[in-house]
C-alpha cells in the first residue's frame, strides 16, 4: 500500500482543488464578470460604510459575546460530567452533546415558539401583569444571541470535556490535600490545564456564530443583519458578485484572523508552560 | 551444514542513519539463531529485511538458495511474530490462525484441523472461539506463535518475543519455544537484547553492535571466549585490564576474589592489588567493588561477586581496607581486539 | 454538583438554553388549535397528518435523503483512500495534504456555496444536483479524513504486516485487514456525514433550483410565509429521526467515541 499512496491521493486532491480550493479563491478575488480592483474597493468602503460598519461590528459583538456565554456555561457543564461519579453522568453528556445531530433549523424554530408575539414567554409575561402588550423579543440582537448560545453550547461542551477529562483527577485530590479549596483547585490547576481545548472551544464558537446563516435569518430578519444574511442578500437579491465576494471577504478573514490568533496563544502559553 | 538463509554485503540506511552495516550472516537450516545486541544496534531492522517489509539499500538476501532480495512478503512463505503480536482483532483465535491456510485455499476441514493441531502445539485449543481481546499477553503471544508456524513457513522469526511478558512466564516461554523448535524441527531466528536469553536459547548467537555483527558463534564459545570487549562487556565480564604489552584481559566478577592483602594464591593466575570502595550484600550473593590501577598505570574499578553460601566467615572487607583481588589462569580471557 | 453552587447554577442555565426550546416545538407540534401559539390549544395528532400529506415537505424530504445518501457514500468513496494515503503511506507534505482536506471546516459554508454557484451552476451550467453533490461532498470530506483517520490511527501497522507475512496480497490485505479495521471509523464518519449533509442551510440554499430543493430550506421558506403548527409537527418528526440515528449511535459505537473524532 505504500508504495503507491499518490494513486489513492489523486481522486480525493482533484475534487477538493476543483469542488473547492479554486472555486473558493476564484469567488472570494476574482468573481464572474468582476475585476479584482471592484473587490478590494468594494471591501475598503465596507470599512467606512456606517452602514457595512453596523453589520461588521455586529457580527463581532455577537461573536464575541456567544463566545464568552458558550464558555462560561459550556464549561461548568464539561467539568462536572468529567467528574461526576455518577452513573447518569454519560447519559447527561450524551444529551448535551445530541442537539449537535439534530437540524439547526428545527433548533432555532424552538425561539420562535418562545420569543414570537404569540410566544410562551410573551403570554407569560403578560399573565405575569408585568407588561399590558406582550414585548417585541423576536428580530433582535438578543433573540440572536440566544439562538447562538443554544446552537453551538454543545460544540463548546465536547470541546472543554475533552480538555478536562485529559486532566488527571488525582492532580484535584492533590492539591485539595495541599490545603487547596474547590475554587482554587479549578482556577490553578484544572482550567489553566485544560485552557488549550477551552480555546478551541472558543475558537470553534466565534468561527461558527459569525458564518451561522439560519439563526439571524430566521431570529435577526432583515432588521438586524450579520455579515452571513447581508452576503446572501447581495448574491441572490441584489446579485452584486463585487459586494457579494467582499462580505465574504470580510468574513473569511474575520474567522482565519480569530483561529489564527487562538493557535499564537496556544503556541506561546505551550514555550513558557 | 545447509543455509536456509543467507546476507551478503547487506546495507540498510535512513538518511544518514545506517541501521545495518555490510552484513554477512548465515542462518542454518533447522537450527536456532538469535540476533543479541543493545537497543538501535540494527536487529529489527535486520529481521525485517528478511521478511521482506523493508528492502536493503544494498546488498542481497538468499533464502533456501534462491535471490529474495526484492521479493514481497507474502511471496516468501516466513512466519513472522511481532513484538505487538499483531493479532488480527477482528478474527477469532481460530481465524486468525487459519488466515494464512484460507490464503493457500486448504479446504475448510483441513484447514480446521490444521488450526486445533497448532494450537494444541501452544497448548490453546480450548480458547480458539475467542476474540484475541479477550486473551492475555501470554496467550496471544501463543496465538502469534501458532498463527506463524501454522503456514509451515521455511523459516519462523521472531521479534523479541518475550519482551513483553512477565519474568516469570518470559523464563517459561524460552523452554516453551524451544520445545515447538525440537518438534517442528522449523528454522528460527530470534531478536533479542537479553544476554540470558540468548545464551539459554540459541544453537548461535550473532551478537551485534551498530549495525555491524561482533560476533558469531555457539552460545559457550561466545560466552567463554567473547571476541572483544564490546562482546564481553555485554556478556557480563566486568573487570577488564590492559596489560603492559598493550592486551587486554578480562574476569567475571564471579571468578574474582577478594583476599587479604599480602594472601598468596595457592594456583598460578592474576594478582592486583586493591583498595575495598564498597561491600555490599545482595541476598544470593555478596559484590565487592574495589579501586586498583593496571599494568599502564591507569585508575581502574574491579567487581567481585561472591555467592554466599560459600562466603568464609572473614569475608567481611570494610571500605578502605586493603585487599588483593585474584583470578585463576583458566578464568581468565584475553580478548584479541579492543573493539 | 453539591458544593458547586455557582457552577451547578450555569451548567443548569446551559442545559435549559440547550434543551428547552426543542421541548417548546415538540409541545406546540401536538396543539388542535390553528396557531403556533403557548400553551397549546388541546392535544390532537393533526398537524402530524397535515405535515406528511404536505407535497413540498415530502418531495423536499426525499431530496435532502437522495443527496445525503449519495453525498455521504462520495465522501467516504473519495476521504478513506486519502486517510489510507496520509497514514499508512510516505508521502511528502503529509501534514499540509492532511490540512488541505480538512480546510473545508474553516472556510465558511457560504463562502463555498456562493463559490459554486457561481462556478458549477452560472459557469458549467450544471444542475443544482450536481453543484450541490460537490457542496456537501466537499463539506463531508474532513469528517472521512479525520475521523477514519482517528480509527486507522490507533490500528496497529504490525496487523497489515503480518498479512503479508501470512501471504496475502495488499489488495487482499486492505480487504481482509485495513478494511475491517476502518469499519468503525467509517461507520462513524458516514452517520456524522448523513446528518450533516441532511441538515445543512447555507450550500442547499445558494444552490437550490425549483427542481431540487432540500427539507431544511423547504421549511425556512415556508416558515417566511405562514407560521403555523405544521412546521413544529414537521419539526418534531426530525427530532425524531435524529432520536433514532443517535440510538443507533448510542448503540453501537457510543457517543462520545463518534464526537470524539471530530475536535481532535
Ligand atoms: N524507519 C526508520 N527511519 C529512520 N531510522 C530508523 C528507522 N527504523 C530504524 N531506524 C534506526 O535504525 C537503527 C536500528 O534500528 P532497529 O529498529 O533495527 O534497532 P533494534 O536493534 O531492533 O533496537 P531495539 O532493541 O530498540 O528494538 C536505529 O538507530 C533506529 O533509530
Ligand atoms: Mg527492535
Amino acid at each position: 500500500m505504500s508504495r503507491k499512496p499518490a494513486l489513492l491521493l489523486i481522486p480525493g486532491l482533484v475534487f477538493i482543488l476543483f469542488g473547492f480550493a479554486i472555486p473558493s479563491a476564484i469567488m472570494l478575488l476574482a468573481p464572474p464578470s468582476t475585476d479584482t480592483a471592484d473587490v478590494f474597493a468594494r471591501f475598503g468602503a465596507m470599512l467606512t460604510d456606517p452602514y457595512d460598519l453596523a453589520i461588521i461590528w455586529r457580527t463581532v459583538r455577537i461573536g464575541v459575546i456567544v463566545t464568552v456565554a458558550c464558555v462560561v456555561l459550556g464549561f461548568p457543564i464539561a467539568y462536572l460530567l468529567a467528574r461526576s461519579t455518577s452513573r447518569f453522568a454519560g447519559m447527561w453528556l450524551a444529551l448535551a452533546i445530541f442537539p449537535l445531530l439534530l437540524s439547526n433549523v428545527v433548533r432555532t424554530f424552538g425561539w420562535l415558539v418562545i420569543l414570537g408575539s404569540q410566544g410562551a414567554f410573551g403570554q407569560l409575561l403578560v399573565v405575569l401583569g408585568i407588561t399590558d402588550q406582550p414585548p417585541q423579543l423576536l428580530y433582535t440582537e438578543l433573540a440572536i444571541v440566544l439562538g447562538l448560545i443554544q446552537l453551538f453550547l454543545p460544540l463548546a461542551v465536547i470541546s472543554c470535556y475533552s480538555a478536562v477529562a485529559q486532566v488527571d483527577a488525582g492532580l484535584d485530590h492533590a492539591a485539595r490535600g495541599l490545603g487547596a479549596t474547590k475554587s482554587q483547585t479549578l482556577w490553578k490547576i484544572v482550567i489553566p490545564l485544560s485552557r488549550p481545548g477551552i480555546l478551541i472551544a472558543g475558537t470553534l464558537v466565534f468561527a461558527g456564530a459569525t458564518t451561522a446563516y439560519t439563526t439571524p435569518y430566521l431570529l435577526g430578519g432583515s432588521s438586524q443583519r450579520m455579515l452571513s444574511t447581508q452576503l446572501f442578500s447581495y448574491a441572490s437579491v441584489s446579485v452584486d458578485w463585487a459586494a457579494a465576494s467582499a462580505t465574504a471577504l470580510m468574513m473569511t478573514l474575520l474567522v482565519f484572523m480569530v483561529s489564527g490568533l487562538s493557535s499564537l496563544i496556544s503556541r506561546k502559553a505551550g514555550v513558557t508552560s | 551444514m545447509t543455509t536456509a538463509a543467507e546476507f551478503t554485503g547487506v546495507t540498510q540506511a535512513y538518511g544518514d542513519t545506517v541501521a545495518v552495516d555490510n552484513l554477512n550472516l548465515q542462518i542454518e537450516q533447522g537450527k536456532l539463531t538469535t540476533l543479541l545486541g543493545p537497543s538501535g544496534c540494527g536487529k529489527t531492522t535486520t529481521l525485517r529485511m528478511l521478511a521482506g517489509y523493508i528492502t536493503p539499500s544494498a546488498g542481497t538476501i538468499t533464502i533456501n538458495g534462491a535471490d529474495a532480495t526484492r521479493l514481497p512478503p507474502e511471496k516468501r512463505n516466513l512466519g513472522m511474530v511481532f513484538q505487538s503480536y499483531a493479532l488480527f482483532p477482528h478474527l477469532t483465535v481460530a481465524d486468525n490462525v487459519g488466515f494464512g491456510l484460507k490464503l493457500r485455499k486448504v479446504p475448510a476441514t483441513k484447514r480446521r484441523e490444521l488450526v486445533m493441531a497448532n494450537l494444541d502445539l501452544v497448548g490453546l485449543a480450548h480458547l480458539a472461539d475467542r476474540k484475541p481481546k479477550a486473551l492475555s499477553g501470554g496467550q496471544q503471544q501463543r496465538v502469534a506463535l501458532a498463527r506463524a508456524i501454522a503456514i509451515s513457513p521455511s523459516l519462523l522469526l521472531l521479534d523479541e518475543p518475550l519482551s513483553n511478558l512477565d519474568a516469570r512466564l518470559r523464563v517459561q516461554m524460552r523452554s516453551e519455544i524451544r520445545r515447538i523448535q525440537g518438534e517442528t524441527g522449523l528454522t528460527v531466528v530470534l531478536v533479542t537484547h537479553d544476554q540470558e536469553e540468548a545464551l539459554e536459547m540459541s544453537d548461535t548467537m550473532v551478537v551485534m553492535r551498530a549495525g555491524k555483527v561482533m560476533q558469531t558463534g555457539a552460545p559457550a564459545t561466545v560466552f567463554t571466549a567473547p571476541a572483544n570487549r564490546f562482546v564481553a562487556d555485554f556478556l557480563g565480564y566486568e573487570n577488564f585490564l590492559t596489560q603492559s604489552d598493550g592486551s587486554l584481559l578480562t574476569v567475571r566478577p564471579e571468578h574474582l576474589r577478594v583476599a587479604a592483602a599480602g594472601v598468596v594464591p595457592t594456583t598460578p593466575g592474576l594478582t592486583v592489588a586493591a583498595v575495598v570502595r564498597e561491600s555490599v550484600y545482595r541476598g544470593v550473593d555478596h559484590i565487592v567493588t574495589m579501586t586498583a590501577t593496571d599494568a599502564t598505570g591507569t585508575p581502574i574499578t574491579l567487581v567481585s561477586t561472591t555467592r554466599r553460601d560459600t562466603l568464609t566467615a572473614d569475608a567481611g572487607f570494610q571500605p578502605g581496607d586493603l585487599v588483593t583481588a585474584q583470578a585463576r589462569d583458566h578464568e581468565i580471557v584475553r580478548l584479541t581486539s579492543e573493539n | 454538583m453539591k458544593g458547586r453552587p455557582i457552577l451547578g447554577t450555569l451548567a443548569v442555565l446551559g442545559y435549559i438554553i440547550m434543551i428547552v426550546p426543542i421541548l417548546f416545538v415538540v409541545s406546540t407540534a401536538f396543539t388542535a388549535g390553528d396557531a403556533l401559539t403557548f400553551p397549546p390549544q388541546g392535544v390532537s395528532l393533526r398537524w402530524f397528518g397535515e405535515a406528511l400529506a404536505y407535497q413540498p415537505f415530502v418531495g423536499a424530504l426525499l431530496s435532502s435523503l437522495q443527496l445525503a445518501v449519495v453525498s455521504t457514500a462520495l465522501a467516504l468513496l473519495l476521504g478513506v483512500p486519502v486517510t489510507l494515503a496520509i497514514q499508512r503511506g510516505k508521502i511528502p507534505g503529509k501534514s499540509l495534504v492532511e490540512g488541505l482536506f480538512l480546510s473545508p471546516l474553516v472556510v465558511p459554508e457560504l463562502v463555498v456555496g456562493l463559490a459554486l454557484y457561481q462556478q458549477i451552476m452560472i459557469g458549467l451550467h450544471q444542475t443544482s444536483f450536481v453543484a450541490l453533490l460537490v457542496g456537501h461532498t466537499v463539506l463531508l470530506l474532513p469528517y472521512a479524513v479525520r475521523v477514519t483517520g482517528a480509527s486507522l490511527a490507533l490500528a496497529d501497522p504490525a496487523v497489515e504486516e503480518a498479512a503479508r507475512g501470512l501471504g496475502a496480497t495488499p489488495l487482499r490485505t486492505f480487504f481482509s485487514v485495513t478494511l475491517p479495521l476502518l469499519r468503525p471509523g467509517i461507520f462513524s464518519a458516514g452517520l456524522l456525514s448523513f446528518v450533516t449533509s441532511f441538515n445543512n442551510v447555507p450550500l442547499s440554499l445558494l444552490l437550490q433550483s425549483r427542481q431540487f430543493r432540500t427539507l431544511p430550506v423547504t421549511m425556512l421558506d415556508y416558515v417566511q410565509q405562514s407560521y403555523d403548527p405544521m412546521i413544529a409537527a414537521m419539526s418534531t418528526l426530525i427530532l425524531a429521526g435524529t432520536v433514532v440515528i443517535a440510538i443507533v449511535a448510542e448503540k453501537t459505537l457510543g457517543f462520545a467515541k463518534i464526537f470524539g473524532g471530530i475536535n481532535k
